[in-house]
């Protein structure tokens, strides 16, 4: 269990959506308990995924639904959090990463009728890649829900301190294990 | 009383009368004598940590509220591209 008073946390992406999904009374407690000490952090790559979502589906909605579309993207952006800005160090590290893995280490996402390109997989791997070189120059512990390309990069990073010296390890917790 | 470890100085009080359940103030004072301060700090320390709790209550409230408007009325997949997983009909590619 994570100690909600010890952060502050940075929270990737898939931790907001998985508190979004997730409205037990454990993980509202736990959530109490921390904003009652912390603000949310997040990466502006975050801030930058969620607004390119709300875009993407705001073009391919009929002309009625735009409207909602339009309203819940206000609602997202009146308080996103204290957000971190993808400045100098942060890109530096976040190359470094990627260079170290230039490939993702798992296939792009499906569902039963929609697929994930490629391309689209590569770039959200980098995104992973800057917010994890937010929390390791932050030095905060990073909330996922994204084992597979996190513990990756921490394992990679691991695996070659010389190119981060100072930094890391990279601290991770999975959101399931958090309540 | 808590001191302001910044300036190092006590933060301003101000005297006021209560009205405060019996049962809690006999708390509070045997509180206070175990701990070798005075009844004020104690009581202090529980109206802070209330109004703490009072604040963390809001917040989280606030953040799920507009937790629920910024994301409800989505599918599954309208959540997966706003969870910045871009998904698109093969049929597209």
């Amino acid at each position: 269990m994570l100690d909600a008073l010890l952060g502050p946390y940075l929270f990737d992406t898939s931790a907001e959506g998985w508190f979004k999904r997730n409205e037990s009374e454990a993980s509202r407690a736990w959530l109490r308990s921390y904003l009652a000490r912390h603000p949310m952090h997040f990466s502006g790559v975050t801030v930058f995924e969620r607004a390119r979502g709300y875009a993407l589906l705001w073009r391919q909605a009929r002309l009625e639904r735009r409207d909602q579309i339009e309203a819940a993207r206000m609602a997202y952006l009146v308080d996103p959090g204290r957000v971190w800005p993808v400045d100098a160090g942060i890109s530096v590290i976040a190359a470094e990463i990627t260079a170290l893995l230039p490939q993702p280490p798992t296939a792009p996402r499906r569902t039963h009728r929609m697929v994930e390109s490629r391309q689209d997989r590569l770039v959200r791997w980098r995104f992973d890649a800057m917010i994890a070189a937010t929390a390791l120059a932050t030095d905060m512990l990073l909330v996922h829900n994204n084992a597979a390309d996190f513990e990756s990069i921490r394992s990679a990073i691991e695996r070659a301190p010389g190119r981060f010296p100072s930094l890391g390890p990279l601290r991770l917790t999975r959101c399931g294990s958090i309540v | 009383m808590r001191q302001d470890h910044s300036t190092g100085r006590r933060p301003p009080t101000r005297r006021t009368t209560l009205t405060l359940p019996a049962d809690s103030l006999r708390e509070l004072e045997q509180i206070a004598r175990r701990r070798k301060v005075n009844l004020s700090t104690v009581v202090a320390e529980a109206v802070t940590e209330a109004a703490q709790e009072h604040r963390a209550r809001r917040r989280t409230s606030e953040f799920l509220e507009s937790y629920r408007n910024a994301f409800a009325g989505f599918s599954a997949e309208e959540l997966m591209i706003l969870d910045g997983i871009i998904l698109e009909s093969p049929a597209k590619r």
